[in-house]
């Protein structure tokens, strides 16, 4: 049995953000928050992996006040317990931050033999906790995994990299990055939402980990953070045949130089 | 010696780093070097000084450590490094070895007020975020986004590098593609969930004759449906398209969709809502059912050919 550790993040889900035309300022004042979409994946190949073969999956995260509302929306997804980092420092920290903060409380957890995350977050796509976290523990990482299992004390994962695929084995513990093609999530039944409340959570106070301040201070300066302008045409036909919409736009394709 | 550095795993990917790595060093008065695994390779870049990593192993994230040694001692101002999976993965954890920040898939870097900043996407493609990068820093830069540099000669400096990995690496396999590639199509045909069933990818593949280009479909089609591979997604978890055209029938143009997009010079949709999202990232589009409208267009353009 392999304690399984996998890592999420709580994020504002885009759709709910606007742009304002205008100075292309972003206003999330009416977007809620949601698991990272990737991360449910992940979520879901720990717990697969579990009813599987039986293993022990616990879920972490490191958010904002606001992200004790994932707890039961991840530990309703399958998890037999979580552990949340909770500190105001999450809502401006970048990878390097993220993943100095998860490897403490992993240190601080103890048990851990295969973590798992998904392949990026929505609200950043950066795609380096995974990797960034197994360097910080010093283990190795498998990255890009449309495919795994665990074997003994091993895990064998296949990884999908553009070009080729590649079958990489790594003894515990180890870092595994899940793309969304690995599994599609389940959608929590009500007893499962029902039964969540019920399992244990540990909050875990930043300062509790012992880390350095500079391990806690962002890489990058942030100097903007702006809707991406949309200059497009916009020549929408509506109204008239379908021959008369098809004529029209052909005869434009041609004057582009399109067709 | 400090300066700017490039590196990827693939050399076609270095050419085009050094590009974009010359340029920042000409404003900010640095050398360049540029790190290749490759002995062959290294000849011809356009440099002052050309790295090459000599370690037994063949798989290419095996040179982080190597990488991060040699960063250690020459202090570069910052590493440029091609964003494919393989530098993704490279890029990330020799970032966290040498305590860097990094900007992934950053599609502008420049120099502002001496100092090096770059712009990426955020919020699925919502969103640009400009940084200021601090210190040695590390971007990962998508291929095809710079021109090759014209060759050059730079001082050559083999280095032994340890690789030992604690995994091991097997079924290396090659993907098979169906078709041309799609990033490199100067004409993609999109379709989306609006088609109905798998045998109606016809229509698709009618009208793409019809211009000469290739098929591509949102994720939902590839990885809910399963009637395209997934290498034939577009958008930013998926392939990024730059056509001449791209026409999209039946695709909502959720903004992770239209991230993978918006490099085409011509953007075409076609969908029955005329409240699609696929119409505000357009530059022209006919409201209307896909059925209709799309064999009728394919008839068009085979008369105005
Ligand atoms: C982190 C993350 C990453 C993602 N990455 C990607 C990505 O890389 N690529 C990607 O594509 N998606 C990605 N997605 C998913 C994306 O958000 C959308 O869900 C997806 O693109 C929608 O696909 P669609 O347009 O085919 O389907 P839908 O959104 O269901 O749209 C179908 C459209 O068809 C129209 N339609 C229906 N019938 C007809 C008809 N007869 N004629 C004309 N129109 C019709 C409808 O009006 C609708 O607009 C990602 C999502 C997340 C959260």
């Amino acid at each position: 049995m392999a304690n399984i550790v996998v890592c999420y993040k709580w994020v504002l889900d885009e759709q709910d953000i606007k742009v304002n035309p205008g100075n292309l300022a972003l206003d999330t004042s009416r977007a809620k928050s949601k698991i990272s979409d990737y991360d449910r994946n992940a979520i879901e190949e720990a717990v697969l992996l579990n009813e599987k073969d039986g293993h022990k999956v616990t879920g972490l995260t490191f958010g904002v006040a606001g992200a004790k509302q994932s707890l039961k929306d991840a530990l309703s997804r399958g998890p037999a317990e979580a552990v949340w980092v909770n500190d105001p420092v999450a809502a401006e920290a970048d990878a390097f931050v993220t993943a100095n903060v998860l490897a403490g409380a992993l240190k601080k957890v103890g048990n851990y033999d295969v973590i798992i995350c998904g392949e990026g977050a929505a609200d950043t796509y950066a795609q380096q906790v995974g990797p960034r976290l197994a360097a910080v523990l010093g283990i190795p990482a498998i990255t890009f995994v449309n495919q795994m299992s665990i074997e003994g004390d091993k895990v064998v994962a296949t990884r999908k990299l553009g070009d080729c695929t590649e079958t990489v084995t790594a003894s515990f513990p180890v870092v595994v990055t899940v793309l969304p093609e690995i599994n599609k999530p389940r959608i929590p039944s009500l007893k499962q939402v029902l039964g969540a409340s019920k399992k244990p959570v540990t909050e875990i106070k930043l300062a509790d980990l012992g880390l350095n301040p500079d391990d806690l201070k962002r890489k990058t300066t942030v100097k903007s953070l702006k809707g991406y302008a949309m200059t497009r045409k916009n020549v929408i036909y509506k109204d008239g045949s379908t021959a008369e919409k098809v004529a029209k736009l052909v005869a434009e394709l041609a004057k582009e130089g399109a067709l | 010696m400090a300066g700017i550095w490039v590196y990827s795993e693939d050399v076609a990917l270095v050419k085009q780093l050094l590009t974009i790595g010359r340029e920042v060093a000409g404003t900010l008065n640095k050398p360049v070097a540029a790190l290749t695994l490759s002995e062959a390779d290294a000849a011809d870049l356009a440099a002052e000084t050309v790295y090459v990593l000599k370690g037994q192993n063949p798989w290419p994230e095996s040179y982080v450590q190597a990488i991060a040694d040699l960063a250690a001692k020459e202090a570069p101002d910052v590493i440029f490094v091609g964003a494919t999976p393989r530098g993704k993965d490279l890029a990330a954890k020799l970032a966290s070895i040498l305590k860097a920040g990094l900007v992934t898939e950053a599609f502008k870097v420049s120099v502002e007020n001496g100092a090096i900043e770059t712009e990426r996407m955020m919020y699925g493609g919502l969103a640009v975020c400009t940084e200021i990068l601090q210190g040695l820093s590390l971007v990962t830069i998508p291929p095809r986004q710079y021109e090759p540099a014209a060759a050059g000669k730079g001082n050559v400096v083999t280095i032994d590098a340890a690789t030992d990995v604690p995994v091991s690496v097997s079924n290396v396999c090659p993907i098979i593609r169906e078709g041309a590639d799609l990033a490199s199509a100067e004409k993609v045909i999109c379709v989306g969930r609006g088609l109905g069933k798998e045998d109606d990818l016809k229509i698709a593949r009618d009208l793409a004759a019809a211009v000469g280009g290739e098929v591509g479909c949102t994720r939902s089609i590839a990885e809910d449906y399963h009637w395209l591979p997934a290498e034939t997604y577009i958008g930013l978890s998926g392939v990024k398209v730059k056509p001449v055209l791209y026409l999209s029938m039946g695709v909502s143009g959720q903004v992770q969709h239209v991230a993978g997009i918006r490099d085409s010079k011509i953007i075409v949709g076609i969908d029955m809502n005329e409240n699609a999202l696929i119409f505000e990232a357009a530059d022209y589009g006919i409201v209307g059912d896909l059925y209709d409208v799309v064999p009728a267009l394919t008839e068009a353009i085979k008369q105005a050919k």
